[in-house]
């Protein structure tokens, strides 16, 4: 039997420990048209990816304002995933355009204030590309279980 | 720098020809040196206006007024207020032909301790962009104080292209590690009393109801705790990406003299450097960053 012996830390508060068997929980939020079509697809297809993800559908990724993403982080997420079309395929002509900007700016900003920017990722997943979504979960929850888990106040949240 | 004399024969011949019902601009405090905004409804009051070093505050904010909501409204804009003026046009938050809008060509605002205001050394237009009328020289017109100008052909005669500075600040603490700014920025939500003063002195937000204000969602969210001061500072600065004008109203505000601005300056440059975009409010009818996209957007960071 193997025994993890090295604990994982929080990379922005290093004096923060996960508990064993810690695992992170990841925020999906999904366009629907292609990414939740995408994800329905890999459990037809019967891919495994992990369950660290919680996934709420919005009609277009320009529906996804910055504070959803404050929003999940402050409250229980360790990182978010936000999926939408491939640039050019958006429902609505232009959506996942306007949101590009949007995501660029808020990983910027939370990096500047000392979180680290793969806590928020985004990716473009088409309604056909089941063996993809799999792979960016599976991506997504390995890169922040590296990351720790995120403290951003929540001890002092219940504490109160 | 000091228009008191032309402000007043400005605002006298206004409410003599019956333009305006209210004018809003400077008044001293009658207790200390420093200024107030004044929002005059009678030529009787005018006596009162003064606008010199000190005039520090954004009185496109005063907009938002019950004196001035929905009436013929006198106003006095620095080119910073201009520019946050513009976006409310802009965004049918007021109406131009209810606005006699008097331009300062500003020479920059001092603080408490009369040292000139760092967003004044670094400001780009210090003339304002949109203008009815324009007070004091840059140099632009034969005249010695009086210029009429309307807001393009201000643009088209100033001298260079304006380069984009990164804000000192911005750039020490992005040398620094992830670590070392978690610790800064905490410090930062943990003085945050959430008073809410930076968005109400802010002209940009002018929404009925906040979306931070929904304090049911979750349990402590009005509460003054570092958690809510952190998600209450990162959505109202995103909310404003690409549409602050740096003002720093919310600085002059902050009773816990917190750097809002390095929030701001942050997005800002964020914008510049990948999108190309300007400065935000310079153009009549530019909507800011983030209502508009380019195919050459950077998306490298996307899987």
């Amino acid at each position: 039997m193997e025994t993890v012996t090295n604990q994982l830390v929080s990379i922005e508060k290093p004096e923060i420990v996960a508990p064993p068997n810690w695992e992170p929980v990841i925020m999906g939020i999904l366009c629907n048209w292609c990414s939740y079509a995408g994800s329905d697809l890999t459990g037809t297809s019967r891919i495994q990816y992990p369950p660290n993800i919680r996934i709420i559908r919005v009609p277009c990724s320009s529906r996804v304002d910055p504070w959803f993403l404050i929003k999940s982080l402050q409250t229980t997420a360790d990182g978010v995933l936000v999926s939408g079309c491939h640039p050019g395929d958006c429902h609505y002509i232009s959506g996942n355009y306007y949101a590009r900007r949007r995501f660029l700016v808020t990983k910027k900003l939370l990096n500047f204030i000392g979180y680290h920017e793969n806590r928020i990722q985004f990716s473009w997943v088409s309604a056909a590309e089941g063996p993809k979504f799999a792979k960016v979960v599976a991506k997504v929850t390995e890169d922040i279980k590296k990351l720790g888990p995120l403290h951003l106040y929540k001890k002092e949240n219940f504490e109160k | 720098m000091d228009y008191t004399k032309q402000i007043q024969e400005i605002a006298a011949k206004l409410f003599a020809e019956d333009k305006i019902d209210a004018f809003v601009g400077y008044r001293m405090t009658g207790f200390d040196k420093n200024q107030v905004p004044a929002i005059i409804t009678g030529a009787d009051d005018v006596s009162k206006l003064v606008f010199n070093d000190k005039s520090v505050f954004n009185l496109s904010n005063y907009l938002k007024h019950e004196h001035t909501r929905n009436k013929r409204v006198g106003l006095v804009v620095k080119g910073c207020d201009s520019r946050s003026l513009n976006l409310l046009l802009t965004e049918s938050q007021v109406k131009r032909e209810k606005l006699y809008v008097v331009g300062i060509a500003c020479d920059g605002v001092v603080d408490d301790e009369g040292k000139k205001m760092q967003n004044c050394v670094e400001c780009m237009f210090p003339d304002a962009v949109v203008a009815d009328e324009m007070v004091g020289n840059h140099g632009r017109s034969g005249s010695e104080t009086l210029i009429q100008t309307g807001s393009e052909t201000l643009i088209q005669t100033g001298s260079e292209t304006p380069i984009y500075k990164i804000n000192a600040d911005v750039l020490d603490l992005g040398s620094k590690d992830l670590v070392q700014r978690r610790e800064y920025f905490e410090e930062v939500f943990e003085n945050c009393i959430r008073c809410n003063a930076c968005r109400h002195s802010c002209p940009l937000c002018y929404c009925a109801k906040c979306c931070i204000d929904q304090e049911t969602s979750t349990l402590y969210n009005g509460a003054n705790t570092t958690s809510s001061a952190f998600h209450a500072l990162m959505t109202w600065s995103l909310h404003l990406a690409g549409r602050c004008v740096d003002c720093r109203n919310c600085e002059k505000a902050c009773p816990s003299h917190l750097p809002l601005h390095l929030l701001h300056k942050q997005n800002e440059q964020v914008i510049y450097e990948n999108f190309q975009e300007h400065l935000a409010g310079v153009h009549e009818g530019d909507r800011g960053a983030f209502y508009k996209y380019s195919m050459k957007d950077p998306d490298d960071f996307i899987m």
